[in-house]
């Protein structure tokens, strides 16, 4: 080990990988081969260097990936590296030590091994993939799409993991009659839909053209919908925030405050709302029964 | 009137209606078709009172010719009244849609002239919607009781769900209160659904992948809770037989809210939030956990403790089957180990093929053990620092309850063990 860079000679050992699926997987099979069990595997690029770690570059040699890749397919299914890839999908710091010990640990126990729920390295598995799957899922409730004026629908989205190459199928069938873009503004991922196929672009910069004429209508509605469908008796912002933090708002049009809207609903005329108060009001004044 | 004034006038009439779900039906999508659905739905957002919006709840009118005492639209209230044309509401459901709002429409309606009238009118919208617009998204539709079978047939093709509203839960407080609507009224078109719904898995000529399917996504109903003098175990009740002899896939609760002022029904109070929540669970209960309801709620204790909920109930009712050894005990009665869910009961049982778990392992589960604690062993061992004895646990976990709401718990439901 000659890139030694800690003080300490029990230091942890961490591999960098260059970010990609291959790399990672390169990185396993350098771990089996050189008989080391390094605590995490982290992208070269963000790093935070500790002193207490030792930092081992690895260099991504596709033969060594596919030779882990088919070793995981043969010997535990194809569903088990459906799984790795949606684990590779997270945020979290740890999914390079996670991904390697669940490997590691798979290889070994067989097949079965994803039912060993109380073991560590399956349990931090488990639990990775699961927050992959939530934070898809919540993409697939709180996408907004937008529509643009050359008839695109547009939507920007800020996932804690890169969760775009999961939910665009859904959005694909779904939709098939209509053009989107799915905007990963953390990941600087989107992915592009021509209603007939859709396919991943890089996307560190993008210049988003102005909404069509008739967007600012629909959103002016649906506020006005979320607004009124509230029960005012029964007002609960704790439970609301629990199944919507409040982190996806930003980039949900009905979370827009009143003020800043572009179009603001029923100026003309008192909303029906109000309208409903004062007469209930004014019939209870009057002694009314009916 | 503008369109914006109608979708808050209908939106704001339409969302005493509980219902909100758009799970059951799975339809995939045609090529050149706008939508789908899924089987298990999908809540797009959350409004102030934490419920979920799914569907584009609206009224297709609420100019009303009935004069039911709890309900807003009665014809006796001077509200505003307005009426969507079917384009209007088929632009409204597709530009949501497009948007990734809504998964689809939920379309009810107050009594516009006569039941059959108001059913046409929304069979035009909801056809409009369907085949002109070509929408594949969901489509729950209110049946007004007293509809003729013709048009709940048009309606039933036309729409995923449906449902008739019971409304209160006894015949009496109906004929008080609602003097138009009556139990046959609504049974009667409700049983009428059942069987067609049950003609759909036995007619075989349907069963090709064209076939116009009827009420794909079944039925469920909704009453009002704490309007009337009915006890949970009258309720209760009468949801359980609802389950069994109409096939319903949910019955709904909904906490009465006050928006009129009549002498018939109760001032001042507030919505009685808690009972409908326990409500709830025991509900949950019967569907998920395979309680009877004699097991959840009998006569001589007729209303739920609002301070534990139903299934902690149960289990300190019978500590004698408790503890439960978590490594061996059956499938079914670790569902009814208070604090363990069918997500979590299966996890154990996954893994506890492996090797024998113990507390860690449990936690590592992600199982709350807040609860569960008090009911289990684990190899034989019950966890430390906790006491075994039902009057102590009682005490506990009620306490945790109150700990939770600080406000709106009854007081004098202790009579459990006292």
């Amino acid at each position: 080990m000659d890139n030694c860079n800690s003080l300490l000679d029990d230091a942890e050992l961490v591999y960098l990988y260059d970010g990609t699926l291959e790399g990672m997987l390169a990185a396993v099979f350098t771990a089996f081969a050189r008989h080391e069990d390094p605590a995490n595997i982290v992208e070269a690029g963000d790093l935070q260097e500790s002193m207490l770690c030792s930092y081992v570059p690895v260099t991504t040699e596709l033969r060594y990936a596919t030779r882990v890749k088919n070793g995981i397919t043969e010997k535990l299914g194809e569903r088990c590296y459906e799984d790795i890839k949606k684990v590779f999908l997270s945020d979290d710091a740890q999914k390079g030590g996670v991904l390697y010990r669940y490997i590691r640990y798979s290889l070994k126990a067989g097949r079965w091994s994803f039912t060993h729920l109380a073991e560590p390295e399956v349990a931090d598995f488990v639990e990775l993939r699961a927050r992959v799957e939530k934070e898809a899922h919540c993409m697939l409730q709180f996408v907004r799409f937008a529509q643009l004026e050359n008839g695109v629908f547009f939507s920007r989205i800020a996932p804690r993991a890169s969760v775009v190459p999961l939910i665009t199928d859904h959005f694909a069938r779904r939709l098939n009659v209509q053009p989107f873009i799915i905007y990963d503004s953390v990941h600087g991922l989107a992915s592009v839909f021509d209603t007939e196929r859709w396919w991943l672009a890089d996307a560190r910069t993008l210049t988003v053209p102005k909404n069509s004429s008739v967007e600012d209508e629909y959103q002016a509605l649906w506020q006005c919908f979320y607004d009124t469908v509230a029960i005012e008796e029964r007002k609960n912002p704790t439970c609301q925030r629990n199944f919507m933090p409040k982190r996806f708002w930003g980039n949900m049009c009905e979370h827009i405050p009143p003020e800043l809207r572009r179009k603001q609903p029923g100026t003309a005329t008192p909303t029906a709302v109000a309208r409903l108060g004062a007469a209930r009001q004014k019939l209870l004044e009057e002694g009314y029964t009916p | 009137m503008e369109l914006l004034d109608k979708l808050t006038i209908l939106a704001d009439a339409a969302k005493y209606d509980v219902a909100c779900t758009s799970c059951g039906v799975s339809r995939k999508e045609v090529k050149g078709q706008l939508g789908n659905t899924m089987n298990a739905g999908i809540c797009h957002s959350f409004s102030a009172d934490g419920r979920c919006v799914t569907l584009l709840k609206v009224l297709y009118t609420n100019v009303c010719s009935y004069d039911c005492s709890y309900c807003i639209n009665r014809r006796s209230n001077d509200v505003p009244r307005t009426t969507f044309s079917p384009r209007e509401l088929a632009e409204l459901v597709i530009g949501f849609y497009r948007r990734n709002y809504i998964e689809g429409l939920f379309l009810s309606s107050a009594v516009l002239k006569n039941p059959d009238y108001t059913t046409e009118r929304m069979c035009e919208a909801l056809r409009l919607l369907r085949e002109e617009y070509g929408f594949r998204g969901y489509i729950h539709a209110k049946g007004v009781p007293g509809t003729s079978d013709e048009l709940l047939v048009r309606l039933g093709v036309l729409a995923d769900r449906v449902s008739l509203n019971i409304e209160l839960p006894s015949e009496e407080s109906l004929r008080l209160l609602a003097p138009e609507k009556s139990k046959a009224s609504t049974l009667g078109p409700m049983a009428f659904v059942r069987d067609g719904i049950k003609a759909n898995y036995q007619d075989k000529q349907l069963s090709t992948v064209r076939r116009t399917r009827f009420v794909p996504a079944g039925q469920s109903t909704q009453m009002i809770v704490g309007a009337t003098p009915e006890s949970d175990y009258q309720i209760l009740r009468l949801s359980a037989s609802l389950y069994r002899t109409m096939e319903l896939r949910r019955v709904f609760f909904s906490a009465y809210i006050p928006v009129n002022s009549d002498p018939l029904l109760p001032t001042g109070t507030e919505a009685p939030l808690l009972r409908e929540h326990r409500l709830y669970q025991a509900d949950w209960l019967m569907r998920f956990y395979e309680f009877d309801v004699g097991e959840i709620i009998d006569e001589d204790e007729p209303f739920l403790d609002p301070l534990i909920d139903p299934k902690c109930n149960w289990a300190l009712r019978h500590i004698d089957q408790f503890p439960v050894e978590i490594n061996r005990v059956p499938y079914e009665m670790l569902l009814r180990v208070p604090g363990i869910g069918v997500k979590g009961a299966k996890r154990i049982v996954m893994a506890r093929r492996h090797h024998s778990l113990r507390f860690e392992d449990l936690k590592r589960l992600n199982i709350t053990l807040k609860r569960a604690q008090y009911f289990i062993t684990c190899n034989g061992a019950y966890p430390e620092g906790v006491v075994f004895d039902p009057l102590s646990i009682y005490t506990l976990l009620a306490g945790e309850t109150k700990k939770r709401r600080a406000k709106g718990v009854l007081d004098g439901q202790l009579q459990l063990l006292a």
